[in-house]
């Protein structure tokens, strides 16, 4: 065989035993194990440990919270509508560092190391959702801001763990006030309000079986102005923080009395109006909520005039709303109602 | 002089055929020892019978598939940040492995407007960078039409982006995620242009490329992909199609569903619900 020949075969051999030994060499072991791939990569990347963790994690610390939760609107799987505690509060695990993979950061899990956030802005947060948006499908709730709420914050009135319960009827279970010491002080009331806190004047509120709540909130409200009434202002100017809570809780022990001075061809259209109410004041007037009045048998006269002062001077962002709409006839219509309807 | 130089040509050429000549050769063997080694490996792999070690997790009994129920997105982004927090993406909005986009026609326009998180009237009301929230910007305007359309990798079972990496850096795992190496990505970006559904972007900080991969580390341990488990109206579905009873079961048996792109024949495995003929 030629010289030449030989070399060139010798060269191309050791080129091809050198290229062999190097791609041997340089070639991870689990390169093609399961394809054209670094078969321990995908161990590697399913090793990263979870963030988010589900509600069951959050449970086991927050039991109340978690029963709260899963009882209201924002559980509701059956519409596939589901807001889960990791939505909000954000994501309570941290991730330990990977050495063998570049997607790592240093971990830190609620709640040994991490506290999560307890949003503070709930017109923020809640607006990510319910903002009236251009897109938005028709089943999901969404509201104007400024026309439902003005500048309040939502949790003011929705309790943000199950926003279909109102604020107000968590805490009438647990009022401070003594029914007892409260009818101590009741003598000035009764001048206008009634013996047993049934008014005669159908121009002035009975008060007997009055939310608790709603009643220890009015107080103060006259006494730091918020609500301004003539007498009001003057006789709540002197009572303290507890003197307002025994006299709720006197008023709110006592037995209602309807007023019963509704006209009677205007209780059927009252009661189609009323329809818009029932979420705040009950079914038939009997409010649910604590934080806010019970309707049923207050006189026709005192609920018009209250519905004329919220159109004019008195200030409740969702009631001004309402009373907005109201004309005349509508306003004697639905006080006609409540005034005929059972206070019990 | 003549026969001086004529000699020191004919050395010339022979030193450069013993030089390049000899790489050449070498070079074709390489190439066909190359090409004979996935063959080689291909007959061993099944003698190691192994699946990779998951712990309680077998990558062989499951096929994983994504739907969206365009009908129900509200457009608030959780999903967005949720895959930002959960696999630590860049919280700037130009980085994403999930993404929303919301389509408007306006009354008397053909085409739809397009925007999505990083646009920046969005990134404006969301009140900067880090933060996701669309604006409120047709509220008066005359609006013929309007929908949100969540968008994420479709996983494929052709994926162009796996045929163009030079490195076996991505690849699709057995149970069907479209995955990225990070130690083997030498960030040269061939699967960036690849991918005809933009689903995949290029982290400049570590120089590697970045996609979804279906949290892949919380579906082998039994968890929902991080934005499935964040969606306030199940607008995003996941499951195993091999379990007849996975909500993607149900959701594909109970739907027309479409995929994004099908001329590509990229053949995708995130399924669309109520999306319109210009959602691509």
């Amino acid at each position: 065989m030629p010289k030449h020949i030989v070399r060139l075969v010798l060269l191309l051999v050791t080129a091809g035993v050198l290229a062999y030994a190097g791609k041997q060499f340089l070639t991870v072991d689990s390169f093609y194990r399961f394809g054209h791939y670094r078969g321990n990569s995908v161990a590697d990347i399913a090793s990263d440990r979870p963030k988010f963790r589900t509600p069951e994690t959050c449970k086991e610390c927050h039991a109340a919270k978690y029963t709260e939760w899963s009882k209201g609107v924002h559980n509701n799987p059956a519409v596939g509508k589901v807001v889960k505690c990791e939505v909000c509060h954000g994501a309570a695990g941290g991730r330990d560092k990977n050495p063998n993979s570049d997607i790592s950061s240093i971990g830190t899990d609620h709640p040994n190391k991490l506290k999560l956030d307890i949003p503070s802005d709930t017109v923020k947060l809640c607006t990510l959702c319910h903002e009236q948006m251009t897109g938005r499908p028709k089943e999901q709730k969404q509201i104007v801001v400024a026309t439902h709420a003005g500048d309040q914050q939502c949790k003011t009135c929705h309790n943000v763990h199950s926003p279909r319960t109102f604020v107000g009827a968590l805490t009438s279970t647990s009022r401070p006030g003594n029914a007892a010491a409260g009818k101590a002080i009741s003598a000035d009331c009764a001048e206008c309000h009634g013996k047993a806190g049934v008014s005669d004047d159908v121009n002035i509120p009975s008060l007997a079986g009055q939310n608790e709540t709603y009643l220890a909130d009015a107080i103060k409200a006259y006494k730091k102005g918020a609500r301004k009434d003539a007498l009001m202002t003057g006789a709540a100017k002197d009572l303290s923080d507890s003197a307002a809570e025994n006299l709720a809780a006197y008023y709110a022990s006592l037995q209602c009395k309807s007023a019963q001075n509704g006209e009677p061809k205007l209780v059927a259209k009252g009661q189609v109006l009323a329809q818009k109410c029932v979420s705040c004041h009950g079914e038939s007037g009997v409010s649910p909520q604590a934080m806010w009045p019970s309707l049923a048998g207050l006189s026709k006269d005192y609920l018009v005039s209250s519905l004329k002062s919220y159109k004019a001077e008195r200030k409740n962002n969702l009631m001004n709303k309402i009373a907005k709409d109201l004309n005349d006839a509508d306003s004697a219509a639905l006080a006609s109602f409540y005034a005929n309807a059972s206070c019990r | 002089m003549e026969d001086k130089v004529e000699k020191f040509e004919e050395e010339g050429r022979r030193k450069f055929l013993r030089l390049f000549g000899g790489a050449i050769g070498g070079g074709g063997v390489a190439i066909a020892a190359n090409a004979l080694l996935p063959a080689a490996a291909a007959v061993e792999a099944p003698a190691k019978a192994a699946v990779p070690p998951i712990p309680n997790y077998d990558w062989s009994k499951h096929h994983w598939a994504f739907g969206v129920d365009a009908t129900k997105c509200i457009g608030c982004l959780r999903c967005v940040e949720a895959c930002k927090v959960e696999n630590n993406v860049s919280k700037d909005p130009h980085h994403f492995r999930t993404w929303v986009e919301r389509y408007v026609t306006l009354e008397g326009e053909e085409k739809a407007r397009v925007d999505s998180q990083h646009d920046p009237v969005n990134i404006a009301a969301a009140g900067g960078e880090g933060k996701y929230r669309f604006a409120n910007r047709y509220k008066d305007a005359k609006v013929d039409k309007a929908f949100f359309v969540p968008k994420l990798c479709n996983h494929c079972t052709h994926p162009a982006c796996v045929q163009v990496c030079p490195t076996g850096a991505t690849y699709k795992t057995a149970d069907g995620a479209v995955v990225i190496d990070h130690t083997y990505c030498i960030g040269c970006q061939y699967c960036v242009q690849a991918c005809p559904y933009g689903a995949r972007f290029f982290n400049e900080e570590k120089g590697v490329t970045d996609k979804c991969t279906w949290c892949y580390h919380r579906i082998t341990k039994g968890l929902n992909p991080a934005c499935v488990e964040v969606c306030p109206v199940s607008a995003r579905v996941f499951g195993d199609r091999n379990d007849k009873q996975s909500p993607i079961s149900i959701f594909l048996r109970d739907n027309r569903v479409t995929v994004l792109k099908p001329e590509t024949g990229n053949a995708p495995n995130v399924f669309y619900v109520g999306i319109d003929k210009e959602v691509s």
